[in-house]
């Protein structure tokens, strides 16, 4: 099976304000790191390689450092990546996102799979999954907590979502997109070893011009979404100091847990 | 008696222990430690806190420095369970070479001197039983004592900030020093970026890689180099071990246990000054809290760990972090006086700042307050730079 994995490069800080004037992100560091629930698309695309044999691709679209992401996906075992990285396709929001991903997997190859995470750690739209799946005519299924294949019936596979507290499982006939939800699997962890073999692995790079979208389909200029406005959450909590020995620490924090339990 | 004004610029390690040392001088010193951050964050919170009896990285010429700061983190600790962050694991040192084994040898005897436990093991099947998962090829043996292991350079930093709290020195956190006064090539105090002007007969830097930059405050050119200290937190395969981890040493990396984690780390005397891959002059404020090692970094260490630790070489990687070293060309500290009247340096510790600040904090603050100084102030003046 071979199996496309759409990941996003978030920023590694927490610490992000709004700018009033254009309401877009502004980001304190620019370290950047594999999404946390793309992490768990990974790994659910290793066990399922390792069930059926045949190459995970790991997919971006970003800054040319995004090559950072796409090795770091690839020492967890992703076998090539994809990058897409042009100004024209700059700063487009979920729809024009979508289509550039889409136009790169269909000029990449044949997938009988696209996965990704449910939500990312920065914009956390939710959208871009479902969107790419729209674009390339395949079913999906977003918030998945795992997946089932059964090579006997290579032409299928069950996602399991949750729903309440009880499991709902989805049939879906392939080629189909799902989306993971962070905190579903357990990522394994790169190594030494699998970080040096990661700098070798072939990684591909596409233009705009490679993919042929016309400029109003992509980029700011292809982004229906205006965004009218954003705003940093108002800080509700208060950090206090407290002091004291080991015993009368534990009495206070004990006290104050109780203090609000009861509120 | 007028009391001595002192300013401290920078609440890391030297800072805290500095203000604390100061604070003894029973009343005789007024004291503001100001640190932009959090008290023992920066360079402190990533040292690896390896306080062994004996070790490459401080030279035995320095061994009372190094005593010295052990046995004040073991009274604290003593005073105050966790108080030095003190995780008793032990520490084995391989030798490599005859070179390495003499200076081994000697740190065991003086180590024995001072009335702690050390051995010098070539039997490399008691070598694996302290660690199995070692290579025992290539090696001549190792030292080994159960005394030591690893103290917690924030822990140890807040103790000295609370212990010199308790004494009257006012600590400011989250205060960023934007001017240091000088007239006449003499300190008249410093100004903060929260609108603060202060008069202090003496100023001291305790910035460590942000030294270059304070210098230049006070027009002074800090020869302060940065070298990469370049950390990975592994995840041994089986996830949890079932020995104690020792503080391990070879002279080009030392690793410690962290929970349930092994820390590893690029060691200091392996860096090379002059090659720009391991050493600069960057801005510390761009450091990543976490991540930012370099690809280099894991072919050195992947070609370490495969030689030397086989048994954890497949760990998985947890995290890593990168921080600078504030490293003079010599290695060693700039502590004292400087051309500028009042302005004093406790700096340059480079990978050794936990070890090192007690004594050197400790004899700095007899010179502010006595004007005496010491063999060591003698060997780490800056005057030996000039």
């Amino acid at each position: 099976m071979n199996i496309a994995v759409l990941i996003k490069q978030v920023p590694v800080s927490n610490d992000v304000s709004v700018d009033p004037e254009t309401h877009a992100l502004v980001r304190a560091s620019s370290e950047g790191m594999v999404n946390p629930a793309d992490l768990n698309a990974i790994e659910e695309a290793m066990l399922l390689k390792e069930q059926t044999g045949g190459k995970v691709v790991v997919f971006t679209m970003g800054p040319p450092d995004a090559e950072k992401a796409l090795r770091d996906a690839m020492a967890l075992g992703c076998d090539e990546s994809c990058l897409v990285t042009d100004r024209a396709v700059a700063g487009g929001d979920t729809v024009a996102t979508a289509k550039v991903l889409a136009a790169a997997i269909r000029k990449y190859g044949q997938f009988d799979l696209i996965l990704g995470g449910a939500l990312s750690a920065d914009g956390a739209t939710g959208q871009v999954g479902a969107m790419v799946a729209e674009c390339l005519d395949i079913p999906h299924v977003v918030e998945a907590q795992g997946i089932k294949y059964d090579t006997d019936k290579a032409d299928r596979i069950v996602a399991v979502k949750k729903f309440h507290d009880k499991k709902l499982s989805i049939r879906c006939a392939l080629p189909a997109m799902i989306s993971f939800n962070f905190g579903c699997n357990e990522p394994r962890l790169a190594t030494l070893r699998t970080k040096r073999a990661a700098k070798s692995k072939p990684l591909v790079t596409y233009t705009n011009a490679d993919l042929g979208l016309p400029l109003d389909e992509v980029g700011i200029a292809g982004s229906p979404t205006a965004v009218v406005d954003s705003f940093s959450p108002k800080a509700g909590r208060k950090a206090a100091m407290l002091e004291g020995t080991a015993a009368e620490l534990a009495k206070k924090l004990y006290d104050l847990i109780e203090e609000e339990k009861g509120k | 008696m007028a009391k001595k004004k002192i300013g401290i610029i920078g609440g890391g390690i030297s800072g805290a222990a500095l203000a604390y040392h100061l604070s003894l001088y029973d009343g005789e010193a007024e004291v503001v430690v100001f640190e932009k951050d959090t008290i023992g964050g920066a360079s402190t919170a990533k040292s690896a806190g390896t306080v062994c009896l004996f070790d490459d990285s401080l030279k035995n010429r320095y061994w009372d420095v190094r005593l010295y700061g052990f046995e004040s983190y073991l009274k604290m600790e003593a005073e105050e369970k966790g108080s030095a962050g003190f995780d008793k694991t032990g520490t084995l040192v391989v030798a490599t070479n005859e070179e390495v084994e003499k200076v081994i040898k000697t740190g065991i005897a003086l180590a024995k001197a001072a009335g702690y436990t050390g051995e010098y093991i070539t039997d490399k099947d008691r070598i694996k039983e302290i660690l199995p998962d070692i290579s025992t090829d290539n090696i001549l043996g190792a030292g080994y004592t159960a005394d030591d292991g690893y103290f917690d350079g924030t822990m140890i930093s807040n103790t000295y900030a609370k212990k010199a709290q308790k004494n009257g020195v006012v600590v400011k956190t989250g205060v960023k020093v934007s001017e240091v006064v000088v007239e006449d090539k003499k300190i008249k105090g410093l100004k903060t970026d929260d609108g603060q002007d202060y008069e202090f007969d003496v100023v001291v830097d305790c910035t460590g890689p942000w030294s270059k930059f304070t210098g230049e405050m006070v027009g002074l050119d800090v020869p302060i180099w940065h070298t990469k200290a370049e950390a990975f937190f592994l995840c041994p395969p089986g996830k949890k071990l079932d020995y104690t981890f020792p503080v391990l040493k070879y002279p080009e990396f030392y690793g410690l246990r962290a929970g349930d984690n092994i820390f590893i780390c690029k060691s200091h005397l392996s860096m090379d000054l002059s090659n720009p891959m391991h050493a600069g002059q960057w801005d510390p404020d761009k450091l990543p809290a976490t991540g930012g090692t370099d690809d280099y970094f894991i072919d050195f260490l992947l070609d370490q760990l495969e030689a030397k630790v086989p048994g954890i070489v497949d760990s998985g990687l947890v995290s890593s972090w990168l921080s600078y070293r504030a490293e003079p060309k010599d290695f060693w500290p700039i502590l004292g006086e400087t051309p500028v009247e009042g302005y004093m340096l406790s700096t340059g510790y480079g990978g050794n700042g936990v070890i090192e600040a007690p004594a050197a904090t400790r004899d700095l603050a007899k010179l502010i307050m006595r004007g005496e100084s010491t063999p060591l102030l003698e060997n780490w003046a800056f005057k030996r730079l000039l």
